[in-house]
């Protein structure tokens, strides 16, 4: 039997989660913004090993600029959790710190991915020059555009979750 | 009645749904939704919420959830409410139109905040490019400012000794270039001064008639060397002092006088001022300059206000920074300048600006500062503080000129205390470029010697001739700011303006 895991994807609004998830079920990326309401929820099986999977339900919630505004309900049950936020909008990680507190607290066991997206934005000086920030939060810098990163976070998650 | 309507309604948007604990579906009422046997199966949602359905007695909402279907998309809010063991009720209520509604107000927002967001940042990496590129600007003018200070005073002093006519032409053509230069470096740091925000307008009582008449003198030898012909109309009723900052003045009216001769081959200049009004104590004037030279084409004409603008390719008008600083300097002074051209025609420029009248006692004071440079009794002892031969030669040759003035030279600043301390000094001059110290750091240990130390002005040598530059000197007792490049007269009436 495949077993089911609720990941759940957080962050400000614009950051580029469902590109993510675009790219990570259906390999394309769009460059128009289309901002989510609400919750979307996808599905993929990830082969694990030769004889297992998992299936990874994917929520896909409305951007907030304060995680506390969340609607409570959507974070019921989660396995993990990925706060994704922009590197070229530093309005997006100023909070970082106080965000991933708000989830430790919580959510003490739900294992939490910190992803940098859109690093085709930016150079690899501009990423050094926020390293107090980032060092030791970020656990993956992603581009939804390129795919660089996109499938490791998701199918590593997925391993770890098992 | 009213049942007919709420049997339409609630049949449209509520979809109910009574399943066990494994999730099969039990009963289903008013489906607008397809479903089969299991709830996990209809989307992935349910997957997901199937562990709420094996506690009992709980109630749990989920607003604004999207479901996507092959056959269509909704936007629901469901309630899933356990009422009894192995019994579940779950609630869709379809709200598709209303959320599609606010989905297009949350786009106009998210997109205004985040094109806000990119906006500031461009603007905040565009300030620091520019905040890099004026201060290197400054700098690297200011490190040219010695060589050129230097090279000017010893030219003219070449000029007073026995020389050929040939070396005397030769040393006009040196003379003409570093002044051409200086300028040239003072337009630079004025553009730098002005988009940095530092450009402060001084406001003494000047002579207005003698300023324009310095001006007309300069541009009448230009004219004649040219071979063109300078008009110039001064109004009867000009004010003869006014209160501003005579060197802006002067360096708009001199740089659009400039700009019509270097673009005038033949025909004339014209240059007139006259009094638009007076009213509250503020006199406004206006200034006209045309010329009969190439004109620019209407469609260029904005653009001669840029800076470095090639307005006309084929006639090769080469427009640098002077317009570009006359148009910031009358914008500061709240005037305005406009032009009128047409091409192979020639231009004119047109200028208002106001100044502040000055009042009785003003005058009285200016008038008596002509007969300045007081003849003392005996000699003043100036102190210079610099570690330039350059410029430690250049004071030299202007105080021997003088003749009021004895010399002492420290060149080093361990030895400024020591100086201070065994002789008798009138005046100190520090250096902003000696090694190893700031003039700020000499002055305050100077100061701090004795009370009789206390009282010796001191003044700056230096380039650093912005707001915050000056502001920082006076914190620590420099009482004024000799700005290089410098020449003898300018020199000259900061040493008098502080020596007792």
């Amino acid at each position: 039997m495949t077993a089911s895991k609720k990941i759940v994807l957080l962050g400000h609004f614009g950051v580029g989660k469902s590109s993510l998830i675009r790219r990570f079920i259906e390999n394309i990326f769009s460059e128009d913004y289309k901002v989510t309401i609400g919750v979307h929820i996808s599905k993929k099986k990830v082969e694990i090993s030769e004889n297992e999977d998992v299936s990874l339900i994917i929520w896909d919630l409305e951007g907030q600029d304060d995680i506390k505004k969340t609607r409570s309900s959507y974070l019921l049950g989660s396995h993990a959790f990925i706060y994704v936020f922009d590197l070229s909008r530093p309005a997006t990680f100023n909070n970082l710190g106080t965000e991933l507190n708000f989830l430790k607290d919580h959510f003490t066991n739900v294992p939490v991915k910190v992803v940098g997206n859109k690093k085709d934005l930016v150079t690899k000086d501009y990423i050094l020059q926020y390293n107090d920030v980032f060092d030791d939060l970020v656990d993956y810098y992603t581009s939804a555009k390129t795919g660089s990163k996109v499938e490791t976070l998701f199918s590593k998650l997925a391993k770890e979750l098992i | 009645m009213l049942d007919n309507y709420q049997k339409k309604y609630l049949k449209n948007n509520f979809q109910l749904l009574l399943v066990d604990n494994e999730g099969s579906i039990l009963e289903v009422g008013n489906p607008f939704i397809k479903v089969g046997n299991k709830l996990q199966d209809i989307h992935p949602f349910f997957e997901s919420v199937q562990d709420l359905l094996l506690i009992k007695n709980q109630q749990h909402s989920f607003s604004c959830v999207n479901l996507d279907f092959d056959y269509d998309n909704f936007i629901v809010d469901i309630i899933i409410h356990t009422v009894k063991k192995n019994e579940t009720v779950v609630i869709i209520e379809n709200l598709t139109k209303h959320y599609n509604n606010y989905q297009i107000t949350a786009q106009r927002r998210n997109e205004t905040v985040i094109n806000y967001e990119v906006l500031e940042l461009k603007n905040k990496y565009l300030l620091e490019k520019e905040t890099f590129k004026n201060n290197f600007i400054a700098n690297f003018s200011h490190q040219l400012r010695n060589p050129i200070t230097a090279s000017a005073i010893f030219s003219k002093l070449l000029l007073d000794t026995n020389l050929s006519s040939e070396q005397k032409n030769y040393l006009d053509i040196i003379l003409s270039a570093n002044k051409d230069l200086k300028e040239r470096i003072n337009d630079i740091l004025d553009v730098a001064k002005i988009e940095s925000g530092k450009l402060i307008l001084s406001e003494s009582v000047f002579n207005f008639k003698d300023l324009l008449n310095e001006l007309i003198t300069g541009y009448s030898i230009i004219a004649s060397k040219k071979g063109l012909d300078f008009k110039t109309e001064l109004a009867f009723n000009l004010p003869d002092y006014i209160r501003g900052d005579a060197y802006r003045l002067k360096q708009i009216l001199g740089n659009i006088l400039s700009n019509a001769f270097t673009y005038t081959t033949k025909g004339s200049v014209h240059f007139s001022a006259s009094l638009n009004y007076i009213r509250a104590k503020k006199v406004n004037l206006h200034f006209e300059i045309s010329d009969t030279g190439i004109g620019i084409d209407q469609s260029q004409q904005e653009e001669i206000f840029e800076r470095f603008t090639k307005v006309n390719e084929q006639n090769n008008r080469n427009i640098g920074l002077g317009l570009s600083i006359v148009k910031h300097l009358v914008e500061h002074m709240n005037g305005n300048i406009s032009i009128e051209s047409q091409l192979d025609k020639g231009s004119k420029f047109i200028c208002n600006l106001s100044f502040k009248l000055a009042n009785e006692d003003d005058i009285k004071y200016k008038s008596s500062l002509k007969e300045l440079r007081p003849k003392f009794d005996t000699k003043k002892n100036l102190l210079l503080i610099e570690d330039s031969e350059l410029i430690q030669l250049s004071v030299l040759k202007i105080l021997s000129s003088d003749g009021n003035f004895f010399l002492n030279i420290v060149s080093n600043g361990e030895d400024v205390i020591a100086s201070v301390e065994n002789q008798e000094v009138d005046i100190i001059l520090i250096s902003n470029t000696i090694q190893r110290y700031a003039a700020e750091e000499i002055a305050k240990s100077i100061r701090a010697i004795s009370k009789e130390t206390r009282k010796i002005p001191i003044l700056a040598l230096s380039s650093e001739v912005f707001r915050d530059d000056i502001k920082r000197y006076k914190s620590f007792g420099i009482k004024d700011v000799i700005s290089k490049p410098f020449n003898d007269v300018s020199f000259l009436d900061k040493i008098y303006k502080h020596v007792k």
